[in-house]
C-alpha cells in the first residue's frame, strides 16, 4: 500500500494577546502530532472540544501553516513547495465540513457548486464539467434535476451529500472530514456513513475522519488517534484501541459513552472536572489532574509517546493496564 | 393517578388545515418515573413539552382532551395561575445553556430570582440557598462562582447552573431537552449522573427528551419514540431495545454505528420523514417501512398494546411471549 499523508511532529502554536500591558501567550493548539496514512485507510481523530482536532485538520488542508514539523501530501513536501506545487497540493486533499448549512454557498446553484472545482483546477469544457457533475450527483445519490436547485432546497442530509460530492470532484488523494455527521440525526447519518465508505472503496481515497462520536468511529476507522490538549494520547489500530484502551483517557472516554445494551455490573470509570485551561496546562501529564491513576511521577514528568502492546500511548504506566 | 396526564394532545401552526406538528400524542408520566421521549428532529418531541410548559406562541394552536400536571389541567389555567406552577413544580432545562442563561446578570442573581419568586425567599436567606444549590449540582468554589456572569463558565459549568435554577424549586417534574447534547462525552456523562442522583435524592419524575438511544439506554425506565409528530411506539426500557415491535423504533436501533458491529454498512430506513404536503393518508410510516401491506397505505393505525409495549403498528414485530 501506498502512503500518500505523513505527518512528523506536526505543531501550532497560536499567540494570543492578553491585553495591552502583558506580553503574549501561547496556546500549544497541537503539539507533536505525527503519523501515516496508506490510500483507502481512515485514520479517525477523536477527543474532546479544545483538543486540537480541528486545528489539525486546519494544518492537513493547508488552510494553516504548522508552526513546526513536516507534512508530507503524495510524497511532497508541503514546507517551501513553491506556489505551482502548492495549488496541485491542496487538488489532493480536500475537506468536508461539520455544518452543512454553512459550507455550502446559498447563493449557487448546486450543479455550479460542484462545476467550480473542475473550473479553476481543470481545463475541461462546460459540457465535459457538466457531464462530471452530473455522474458525482448520480454517485452520492442526488437526482439530476437537483443540478439547478439552490442550496435551501436540500434537506441537511442532502446538504451533506453535496458537499461530499463537491469534495471528490477532483478525485483528492486525501479527505479531510471534521465531524461531518455530528450535525444530523441518527437515521441520515447511517445514509451518510454509508455513502462514505462506498465512495472510499470507489476511489481509494484516504479518509482523516475527525469526531468525538466514538462508536461512529469505531464503525468508519482503521486507525484511531486520540487526542488530548493538543498532544496525542494514544495512537494504534481500532481493534486494539477498542478491546484494549491503555491511555486512562481512552478508558475514560470509551466507558463514559453511552450503549444500546449497557452492561450494569461493568463499572463506569468516572473522570473529575473539565479540560485544563490551554494557555495554563498542567505540568507532567496533561490528563493528571483528571486521572484516577496519577501519582507525583505524573505531575512532574511527561509522558513520551512510545510502543507498547502494538500501540503508541503516552503513559508512564501503560504497562501496568496491559497485563490487568 | 399518574403525576403527568396528557391525552390526545394537538399542537398545529396555523390554521386547521396546517399540519399537525404532534398529532394526538397520549402519554403519562408517574411520580418519581424517569421518562424518555426520542425521536428525529421534527419529530415533536420538543414542541410537546413547549405545549406542556406554556411556550408556544401565536400561531400555535394547542388542543388536548386533557392536559393535567398534579391535578391542574394546564390549559384551563390562566396566566397568573400557570406563572405559579411553571418553574416551580415544572421546571425544564434547555439543550443549550450558553443561551439558557441570561449572559447581563451573574449566576447567583439568575438562581436567587428564582428563590424570590416562587419561594419568597430573599436577601441573605436567598443567598445561602443559591449556594446549597450550586455546591448540590456540584460546582467547584461555588462561594466564588455566584459572582460569576455566564460568559465566564464553560458549556458543561452553565449546564450545572441552569439545573439549579430548575431544581431550586424543588420541582415534581423536571423535564431535560436534550440536555447534553452541546455537550463532550465526559461532561455528558458526569451531567447524567447528576440530573439522575438529584431525581433519586427528591424523588423527582423526570423527563428526558433525546435524539440519542443510547442515553436512553442507560438512563431511563420507560421510553416513547415518536416519529413525525406521533408516539409510535411506548414501553420498557430495555424491552423496547431488545424487542421494538414498531418497525421504525427497529430501523432506528439499527442504524446506530454500535448496533451493526463490523458490518460493512450500516442499515437504513430509505427517504424521509414526511413533511407538510407528502403525509401519507395511511400509517405516517408505511412509504418508508420495509414490511408494508396494503392497508398500511390506506388505514392510519392506533397506539395499542402489543406483547411488550403500546405500539402504533398492524404488522408489529418480535410479538413471542418468553
Amino acid at each position: 500500500m501506498s502512503v500518500v499523508l505523513t505527518a512528523r511532529d506536526l505543531t501550532r502554536h497560536y499567540e494570543v494577546s492578553r491585553g495591552l500591558f502583558k506580553g503574549h501567550a501561547l496556546v500549544r493548539a497541537l503539539n507533536g502530532v505525527s503519523f501515516e496514512l496508506e490510500a483507502g485507510k481512515t485514520l479517525a481523530v477523536v477527543g474532546e472540544s479544545g483538543c486540537g482536532k480541528s486545528t489539525l485538520a486546519r494544518a492537513l488542508t493547508l488552510i494553516e501553516e504548522p508552526s513546526s514539523g513536516s507534512l508530507k501530501i503524495a510524497g511532497q513536501e508541503v514546507n517551501g513547495a513553491t506556489k505551482e506545487q502548492r495549488k496541485q497540493l491542496r487538488k489532493d486533499v480536500q475537506m468536508v465540513f461539520q455544518s452543512p448549512y454553512a459550507s455550502l454557498n446559498p447563493r449557487q446553484k448546486i450543479g455550479d457548486q460542484l462545476g467550480e472545482p473542475l473550473l479553476i483546477n481543470t481545463n475541461l469544457s462546460a459540457k465535459e464539467r457538466r457531464e462530471k457533475v452530473q455522474a458525482m450527483m448520480a454517485q452520492v445519490g442526488l437526482r439530476p434535476e437537483h443540478y439547478q436547485r439552490y442550496p435551501h432546497m436540500f434537506s441537511g442530509g442532502q446538504r451533506q451529500r453535496i458537499a461530499l460530492a463537491r469534495a471528490m470532484m477532483l478525485q483528492p488523494k486525501v479527505l479531510v472530514a471534521d465531524e461531518p455527521t455530528s450535525a444530523l440525526d441518527v437515521s441520515i447519518q447511517a445514509q451518510v456513513l454509508n455513502l462514505f465508505m462506498d465512495l472510499q472503496q470507489e476511489f481509494n481515497t484516504a479518509y482523516v475522519f475527525i469526531s468525538h462520536n466514538l462508536s461512529v468511529v469505531r464503525h468508519v476507522a482503521d486507525t484511531v488517534l486520540v487526542m488530548y490538549l493538543g498532544r496525542p494520547a494514544e495512537m494504534g489500530p481500532k481493534e486494539e484501541i477498542y478491546n484494549r484502551p491503555l491511555h486512562p483517557y481512552t478508558q475514560a472516554l470509551l466507558s463514559a459513552t453511552p450503549t444500546i445494551h449497557p452492561d450494569p455490573l461493568k463499572p463506569k470509570i468516572k473522570i473529575v472536572g473539565e479540560l485544563p485551561n490551554p494557555l495554563d496546562p498542567p505540568s507532567g501529564c496533561a490528563f493528571h489532574k483528571r486521572c484516577p491513576y496519577a501519582t507525583e511521577r505524573c505531575a512532574t514528568d511527561e509522558p513520551a509517546l512510545r510502543l507498547v502492546d502494538n500501540r503508541q500511548v503516552a503513559c508512564h504506566y501503560a504497562e501496568q493496564f496491559v497485563a490487568a | 393517578m399518574p403525576l403527568l396526564e396528557i391525552k390526545n394532545l394537538n399542537v398545529r401552526f396555523g390554521d386547521a388545515t396546517a399540519v399537525p406538528v404532534v398529532d394526538g400524542l397520549s402519554l403519562s408520566v408517574e411520580k418519581g418515573e424517569v421518562m424518555a421521549i426520542v425521536g428525529e428532529s421534527g419529530s415533536g418531541k420538543s414542541v410537546t413539552m413547549m405545549a406542556l410548559m406554556g411556550l408556544i406562541d401565536h400561531p400555535g394552536v394547542i388542543t388536548a382532551d386533557s392536559l393535567n400536571f398534579d391535578g391542574h389541567e394546564l390549559l384551563k389555567l390562566n396566566n397568573r395561575q400557570r406563572r405559579k406552577i411553571i418553574g416551580k413544580d415544572l421546571a425544564m432545562v434547555f439543550q443549550d445553556p450558553m443561551t439558557a442563561l441570561n449572559p447581563s446578570y451573574t449566576v447567583g442573581f439568575q438562581i436567587e430570582e428564582v428563590l424570590r419568586q416562587h419561594l419568597n425567599l430573599s436577601g441573605r436567606a436567598a443567598r445561602q440557598r443559591a449556594l446549597e444549590l450550586l455546591q448540590k449540582v456540584e460546582i467547584p468554589g461555588a462561594a466564588s462562582r455566584l459572582n460569576a456572569y455566564p460568559h465566564q463558565l464553560s458549556g458543561g459549568m452553565s449546564q450545572r447552573v441552569a439545573i439549579a435554577m430548575a431544581i431550586a424549586g424543588e420541582p415534581k417534574l423536571l423535564i431535560a431537552d436534550e440536555p447534553t447534547t452541546a455537550l463532550d462525552v465526559t461532561i455528558q456523562a458526569q451531567i447524567m449522573d447528576l440530573l439522575l442522583s438529584l431525581q433519586k435524592e427528591q424523588d423527582m419524575a423526570l423527563v428526558l427528551i433525546t435524539h440519542d438511544l443510547a442515553v436512553v439506554a442507560e438512563t431511563a425506565q420507560r421510553v416513547c419514540v415518536m416519529y413525525a409528530g406521533q408516539a409510535v411506539e411506548v414501553g420498557q426500557v430495555p424491552g423496547l431495545f431488545n424487542v421494538p415491535a414498531h418497525p421504525y423504533s427497529e430501523a432506528l436501533l439499527a442504524a446506530i454505528p454500535e448496533h451493526s458491529m463490523g458490518a460493512e454498512r450500516l442499515a437504513t430506513l430509505p427517504g424521509m420523514v414526511p413533511g407538510r404536503y407528502d403525509r401519507p393518508q395511511g400509517c405516517l410510516l408505511s412509504p418508508r417501512c420495509p414490511y408494508v401491506q396494503e392497508n398500511c397505505r390506506t388505514q392510519r393505525p392506533g397506539l395499542d398494546p402489543k406483547a411488550h409495549s403500546l405500539a402504533r403498528c398492524f404488522y408489529p414485530l418480535n410479538q413471542e411471549v418468553a
